[in-house]
């Protein structure tokens, strides 16, 4: 056996090898089209996934499989033990361990930053206002945004929008967490703070799977890299493999194509 | 290496400000109305039209027009057959009204500016922005009490009005974390109004008439039509396809028919499908149902439009953050879909303000109702003085109608902070 044959190194979960989040021949359809073609994955305890791959090939599915916003058609999905299932405690109790950062945002535009942090630490985990205002000023610290608190989405710039909504998914304490795309609707001059954001949260030792096209992010904090095609994992490993020495022919066809 | 030279960052010469064009008039009008040799004739054309109709209309409302017909009428118009010996319960009520909506304009003033202060929302533009609101409402209580000439009159409404400017005066004192309360407050003003009015050996509104039932019909209307209207929103866009089926049922069938239909079959339906035993209610509440139910179909389409103006990111990030369906309908989404349908909205509540006219089919006399019943009048009979009735009521209704419309387009703006 090659050392890489994607199966092998993608359910040998990284971090300190204790399994957080593992996708057993996952499935997914939409009508006719098949978007995962059976994922095999395994994510260890402070362990961060770098997912590429071309447009379509099914890395937003995989993620928004994940923390069910998108039902799975076959395989499992099991989230620090627990296996995700239609039983709706099961499924919000998994949204619980889990943050999510959106391509878009999707901050709520009629409520100011600060409730923004705290509207689900209130709402979901019926914390004290107080409290969750303290809880939500820290997280506002963290992602060097204090001074915003009290803005509306809407006047503020999207790098500071993205990282109002990192703080957000942080606030619920996540013991993982998704990020979609997070800096692709962004002008390249605020790219570098929210990946920053993200590389600080990385070295405090979150749990995150990352769908991102940015290299430098990827080889600076990525444990392992997936490259997806056509919903299959097709390559797996660390950034070094990866970046100097890619076996696929897919693999080595989009790198050339993006870096 | 080229140094680059960083005076040229500096804000150039002349251009801290935007640049005001300022036009004297003479060029002003130069430009706009005489441009051309058409341009001219249209403009003296049309002033000459204008001035005409000013003149025949100021002519008959100071002249010509014989107002003795509203002077006579006027509580009839205004009240009906209201007793007497119950007026003070009326009057009562304007106080309650004055007083707590004043503290809440004051309140919500006051939160206003601080978020303006705070660079969280733009200041509501416009000059002479509190006259354009107030003077409908000013020039119609002028014209009212000149026409009652009652200085006891004069004086009651005087009162109010001081309660509704001391009310506001306090409601900017108050400290802000009551400000929302004040809203709440003002609406429990509105229902103590009511009950001040009917309850404890008031008088029952299966009695009213004129501009009262209007009001009555219009307010009782559009507070029942908009819950029920959302809910019927909801339920349209629900899972469970039995209460889609339903809501969609309903929402296609009353909008198939016209209002008139509605309150007839209403009057004559309401009594029989009661279970035996209750009271028949009045007709003014088979009326109030008829126009709910007529009202809730439309505001549910209006509502439906401005949940599908939610964006779908909106329902995954509450998702994702663990918040049920019902919060995320009830914090997330909900807000921004009714912000966003104000303008329909309140056009929908104008129409229905007016539509209350219609009442007249079912034997009711509001304020249209009394204004045909006064021309009919032995002393005015036969006279031609519908032009005096109708322009008047006209403007009752317009006053009504402007107001709605103000109000509905403050709220939006005072909604819309902070978004581009």
């Amino acid at each position: 056996m090659t050392q890489t044959t994607p199966a092998s190194k993608a359910m040998q979960p990284g971090g300190t090898g204790e399994q957080m989040i593992l996708l057993e021949g996952v499935q997914k359809w939409f009508d006719d089209f098949q978007a995962l073609r059976g994922i095999d994955l395994a994510v260890g305890r402070r362990e961060v996934v770098v997912v590429l791959g071309p447009s379509g090939s099914g890395k937003s599915t995989l993620i928004r499989c994940i923390n069910r916003l998108e039902k799975h058609d076959g395989g499992r999905i099991v989230v620090d033990g627990i296996e995700l299932s239609d039983d709706l405690r099961n499924i919000s109790e998994i949204r619980r361990e889990l943050g999510m950062v959106f391509q878009q945002f999707n901050l709520f535009p009629h409520r100011t930053v600060l409730d923004n942090v705290t509207l689900a630490p209130r709402q979901v985990r019926r914390r004290p206002r107080a409290e969750a205002r303290k809880a939500a000023m820290e997280m506002l610290e963290r992602v060097r945004i204090p001074e915003q608190a009290h803005k509306y989405p809407g006047q503020l710039s999207g790098g500071q929008q993205q990282r109002a909504a990192i703080a957000r998914a942080l606030a619920m304490e996540p013991k993982i967490m998704l990020f979609d795309e997070p800096t692709s609707a962004l002008d390249p001059e605020m790219i570098k703070e929210v990946l920053e954001t993200m590389e600080e949260l990385a070295e405090s030792g979150m749990t995150m799977i990352v769908v991102s096209h940015e290299m430098g992010f990827a080889r600076a904090v990525a444990d392992r890299m997936v490259f997806m095609a056509d919903g299959e994992i097709v390559e797996v490993g660390t950034p070094d493999h990866f970046f100097e020495n890619p076996q696929e022919e897919r693999t080595k066809q989009f790198l050339s194509q993006i870096l | 290496m080229t140094s680059i030279r960083v005076d040229t960052l500096e804000p150039l010469p002349g251009r801290e400000e935007p640049p005001r064009r300022h036009v004297p008039p003479g060029r002003w009008l130069r430009e706009n109305l005489f441009s051309t040799w058409y341009n001219s004739v249209l403009t003296v054309l049309f002033a000459a039209l204008l001035g005409l109709l000013l003149y025949r209309v100021g002519r008959f409302v100071f002249v010509d027009g014989r107002w003795e017909i509203i002077e006579r009428n006027l509580r009839l118009l205004l009240v009906f057959r209201f007793p007497d010996d119950a007026l003070w319960r009326l009057w009562t009520a304007m106080y309650v009204l004055a007083g707590t909506f004043g503290l809440a304009a004051g309140a919500a003033a006051t939160v206003r500016r601080a978020e303006v202060a705070a660079g969280r929302a733009r200041p509501i533009g416009g000059r002479f922005l509190p006259l354009r609101r107030v003077a409908p409402v000013v020039v119609l209580a002028a014209v009212l009490l000149w026409l009652a000439g009652s200085v006891g009159a004069t004086l009651l409404v005087a009162g109010a009005a001081a309660v509704a400017v001391l009310g506001r005066l306090a409601g900017t004192l108050l400290p802000r974390r009551y400000a929302k309360w004040t809203a709440v407050l003002a609406l429990v003003g509105l229902a103590a109004a009511f009950g001040i009015v009917i309850g404890l050996g008031g008088v029952s509104p299966r009695t009213w008439g004129g501009l009262l039932l209007t009001i009555y019909l219009a307010i009782g209307g559009i507070a029942i039509s908009f819950p029920l209207g959302v809910l019927l929103a909801l339920g349209r866009r629900s899972s469970l396809p039995a209460v889609r089926v339903v809501c969609v049922t309903y929402i296609e069938i009353i909008r198939g028919v016209p209002l008139i239909t509605v309150l007839f079959v209403g009057y004559l339906i309401i009594g029989f499908t009661l279970p035996p035993g209750t009271p028949t209610p009045s007709v003014v509440t088979r009326a109030m149902i008829g126009i709910i139910l007529f009202t809730a179909a439309y505001v549910a389409e209006i509502v439906r439009g401005g949940l599908q103006s939610v964006p779908r990111g909106q329902y995954e990030a509450a998702q994702a953050l663990g918040l049920s369906p019902v919060k995320t309908t009830w914090l997330i989404v909900l807000p921004q879909a009714l912000r966003a349908v104000i303008p329909a909205m309140v056009g929908q509540f104008i129409s229905l303000f007016k539509d209350t006219s219609l009442v007249f089919i079912i034997g009711l006399t509001e304020l249209l109702g009394v204004a045909d019943l006064i021309t009919k009048q032995r002393e005015f009979t036969a006279q031609g003085l519908i032009f005096e009735t109708l322009l008047f009521v006209s403007l009752l209704y317009w006053v009504g109608s402007y107001s709605m419309s103000r109000e509905s387009q403050r709220l939006e703006r005072r909604l819309g902070v902070g978004e581009r």
